[in-house]
């Protein structure tokens, strides 16, 4: 459904009143789908939500503004932290303040780190963000009386409104906040992708020098990038806070970052869609690992780190055979199938031959 | 002896050359003509194994070498000076004239190779210890010129060594290259777009144009050719 | 003895350990334009196989040697299988490719090592040694630290511009396609190179696994100190990567001294951040930053 969205997407002048049916579709069918599982696909369903906005804000930024991050895993710890502290000495604040906070002080955050980002490039980029998701968990560590050293903080739940009923599921109810958070993070995404930011974050990254003969400001551009990419994090850490009930530096590792890494190519660089693909993959390999870690009885060592050896598979693997993802495979197949069957003649051959870059060399 | 035979190259789906057959025998050098664009850079990175052909073959000697790794081909004694970018501009001149050689295994041969390549282009020894990238850009040209010697390479294919030469440096180079075919049985395949200096110092002559082979034969013969000239080689 | 002098002795093994790492980084840096971002879980998994042949009944040095040996294969067999094939690729494809091996290690080792937390023995003491009547905190191991580092730094500044083969790799960094056409078989230099690296690596792992613990992220720490080292110094100068490891090995012990060790990673994210900011090619370098 979403790969045919984003097909079409291509075809018709995509419009804010499109994005936004396409969004109310989204939320009826997951407000049927959560009413009809139980509490614990409910649980589920909203971690896929979550790390959808995570890898949603990454993908922005690494596929289609080509800043890699290694470091999202700490911006979603900050996001996490913020709604911890708020909620902390279980002060009630509504969930909405709690988000927004959470937002607005990792998006702060991410406009500093963004215009130190916007002047490095490639490995440097990329060693910068690593050493940022392995400081930020250690602070935590190191200020215990503010952030609660390794035991961390704890979270208190939002319960459901009293009009929801007393017997309403609080993991329903999460999951509703989640689904929510996450259609109106693909909103504004897909509204700024199609609109004069997204064409400026692919320009920029396609070719930095002609993006700013055409009058682009480059380092606007991927500080804007970053921004929105760290206020995307910090809104799923926020909501992480409230999935997991405690806040702590060990949830927060490099493996954090990586996965969301794994997730957008899993998904396809570049594709929104492909960040909720990823998610997916994220949140049900380690069920499928671990329903058959139980069965052969595996020793804990190997059924906790087998989703992670397996992350590291794919990363490895996707790269060597199918760098585009999913989506990518997905845009593959249509293509072939249209070239094989379509009716234009020679088309096969061409369209063959454009997908991959021809490399005549090899 | 270099053959080569219908020899295709194409970049997706452009066509670089098409069926391009030539043959240099041991001891002659043959010039490679033609405006840019022609195919003429393709050809000697296809023969030296950098770029693979969609067809055709090329042979040393008989022996097949097409689907050779471009290290291979070196190692049987085919040199390849590329354009302009030939030397390691990091390394000394020493040890770029050392690399020439270093995969014959025979320090005591490649000893004397490297003095003579030294007594060869005199400015070289001059600058022995000095980084290739502060040499001018006649230097590097002996460089390279020097280093294929320092290979004992039996073939050496030039690409467009007169580029960015002076005229005296290049008159000088082109006589040196023409000593060693006479004597030593080198055999040259020299890429040119300056045709006329090309002609006067080759045996035989081979215009490209748009990746075939619009003319061949012995070099005195297309100098005299007033229609190719005009056509083809603009002088 | 002042605080300030037993946190610069200290500051020289951190050095040593630091510089080994940003080492390996630039080795590969040069010879593949590839930060090995998994250069740490490699040099984490050999030690736990140093780690697991000492358990096994074996002494320290053989240990030692385990760990280097497999260091040195498991380097060249990274490249051969999973680096090569994506050689022509965009750079983003290639680092995520080695942050994959990053995590795939990372996991592996606990699922085949057992998940416990270990300690590592030293080769020797680690009582300060003993200078007439009082007690320096540099003790026989911290000397054994600094030795073999040394050492193989010697070894390999030998190897690189003493002889054919370090000429050999040396074209092969600087120019692979020229290095090829003068009958270099660039791929087995570049194999090579990555497996020399990756003893480096390896050395690294089992010199600092003693004062830390071993568990699977040790050398997470380490792998982001030797980074920010190599930035440092400039990412393609080997000298610079190893003056730049020894000034984050200073660095970070003062850091780790006057503020608490849990900040040394914060410390040196402001290096690194202050580095880049002004100068992006490194303190030592001559070259400007390559747009990547």
């Amino acid at each position: 459904m979403v790969a045919v969205q984003s097909r079409l997407d291509r075809l018709v002048r995509p419009t804010f009143g499109r994005h936004l049916l396409f969004a109310l579709g989204a939320a009826v069918v997951l407000l049927l789908l959560s009413s009809q599982i139980g509490a614990y696909d409910d649980y589920n369903l909203t971690a896929v939500a979550i790390f959808a906005v995570a890898a949603a804000g990454l993908n922005l930024l690494t596929g289609l503004n080509g800043q890699l991050s290694l470091g999202h895993g700490a911006l979603m710890a900050i996001g996490a932290y913020t709604a911890s502290l708020l909620l902390k000495d279980h002060h009630q604040f509504p969930v909405i303040v709690v988000l927004l906070a959470a937002v607005l002080s990792t998006g702060v955050i991410g406009i500093g780190f963004g215009y130190a980002a916007a002047r490095l490039r490639g490995p440097y980029l990329a060693g910068a963000t690593l050493t940022l998701a392995v400081a930020i968990p250690q602070v935590a560590t190191r200020y215990k009386s503010i952030f609660g050293g390794e035991s961390g903080l704890t979270v208190a739940p939002s319960s459901p409104p009293d009009w929801l009923g007393a017997d309403f599921p609080p993991e329903r109810w999460l999951a509703w906040i989640a689904f929510a958070a996450a259609i109106v993070t693909m909103v504004l995404l897909a509204n700024l992708l199609r609109g004069a930011p997204g064409r400026a974050f692919k320009a920029v990254r396609d070719n930095e020098a002609a993006a700013a003969l055409a009058g682009i400001n480059v380092a606007r551009t991927q500080v804007l990038a970053f921004v929105v990419s760290a206020a995307c994090a910090g809104l799923a850490g926020a909501l992480l806070a409230y999935w997991t009930g405690v806040t702590a530096p060990a949830g927060f590792t490099l493996a954090l970052s990586l996965q969301l890494i794994t997730a957008i190519v899993i998904g396809g660089l570049g594709s929104l869609a492909g960040a909720v693909w990823g998610s997916l993959v994220l949140v049900f390999v380690p069920l499928l690992t671990s329903g058959m870690a139980s069965r052969l009885s595996l020793p804990s060592s190997v059924a906790d780190n087998l989703p992670l050896a397996i992350y590291g598979c794919i990363l490895v693997i996707a790269m060597l055979v199918a760098p585009h993802g999913i989506q990518g495979a997905l845009r593959r197949i249509l293509a072939y199938g249209r070239a094989r069957w379509g009716n234009t003649p020679g088309g096969g051959q061409k369209g063959v031959v454009d997908w991959d870059d021809p490399a005549p060399d090899t | 002896m270099l053959e080569v035979i219908d020899l295709t190259v194409a970049y997706g789906p452009v066509v670089a050359l098409h069926a391009v057959s030539l043959t240099v025998p041991d001891g002659s050098m043959t010039a490679v003509l033609g405006a840019n664009g022609a195919g003429k850079t393709t050809l000697v990175r296809t023969i030296s194994g950098l770029t693979r052909p969609r067809g055709g073959s090329v042979r040393l000697d008989g022996r097949d070498i097409t689907r050779l790794a471009p290290e291979e081909i070196a190692r049987l004694g085919v040199a390849h000076v590329p354009q302009g970018q030939g030397v390691l501009a990091e390394l000394t001149v020493d040890e770029n004239l050392r690399l020439g050689g270093l995969w014959r295994r025979d320090p005591k041969g490649q000893r004397g190779a490297l003095a003579e390549a030294y007594d060869l282009f005199p400015p070289l020894a001059n600058r022995r210890h000095v980084a290739a990238f502060s040499l001018s850009g006649g230097e590097r040209q002996m460089l390279s010129l020097g280093r294929a010697l320092v290979a004992r390479a039996r073939v050496l294919l030039l690409d467009e060594p007169s580029l960015g030469l002076a005229r005296l440096v290049l008159v000088q180079i082109m006589a040196r290259l023409r000593t060693l075919v006479t004597e030593r049985g080198l055999t040259v395949l020299l890429i040119e777009q300056n045709a006329k200096s090309a002609l006067s110092v080759a045996d035989e002559g081979i215009v490209l144009h748009l990746g075939k082979v619009v003319a061949r034969g012995r070099a005195q013969q297309l100098l005299g050719e007033e229609r190719l000239r005009h056509a083809y080689l603009g002088f | 003895m002042s605080r300030f002098f037993v946190l610069t002795l200290n500051g020289v093994t951190q050095g040593a350990i630091y510089a080994a790492m940003a080492l390996a980084l630039v080795m590969i840096w040069r010879a593949t334009k590839v930060i090995n971002f998994a250069q740490g879980a490699m040099a984490m998994f050999t030690t736990y196989l140093a780690v697991f042949a000492i358990e096994h009944g074996t002494p320290y040095w053989v240990g030692f040697l385990v760990a280097l040996v497999s260091g040195l294969l498991l380097g060249a067999i990274v490249e051969r299988v999973i680096v090569r094939p994506v050689e022509s690729a965009p750079a983003l494809n290639v680092v995520i490719l080695t942050l994959g091996l990053l995590l795939f290690l990372e996991a592996l080792a606990p699922m085949a090592f057992g998940g416990q937390i270990r300690s590592f023995p030293p080769a020797f003491s680690i009582v300060g040694l003993r200078l007439g009547t009082s007690q320096v905190p540099f003790s026989p191991f911290d000397l054994f630290t600094l030795g073999s580092v040394v050492a193989v730094m010697l070894l390999l500044l030998v190897l690189f511009q003493k002889t054919d083969l370090g000429l050999r790799m040396r074209a092969s960094a600087f120019n692979p396609e020229v290095s090829r056409l003068l009958g270099i078989r660039v791929g087995r230099m570049l194999t090579l190179g990555w497996a020399l690296a990756s003893l480096v690596g390896a050395l690294a792992g089992v010199l600092i696994a003693p004062s830390l613990l071993l568990y699977p992220t040790f050398m997470d720490d380490v792998l982001v100190f030797g980074f920010t080292g190599a930035v440092l110094g400039g990412l393609d100068s080997a000298v610079g990567a190893v003056v730049g490891g020894l000034l984050m090995g200073f660095a970070l012990t003062y850091v780790g001294g006057y503020f608490g060790s849990d900040l040394e990673t914060v410390g040196a994210l402001v290096i690194l951040i202050a580095v880049l900011m002004v100068r992006p090619s490194g303190l030592f370098s001559v070259q400007r930053v390559r747009q990547v």
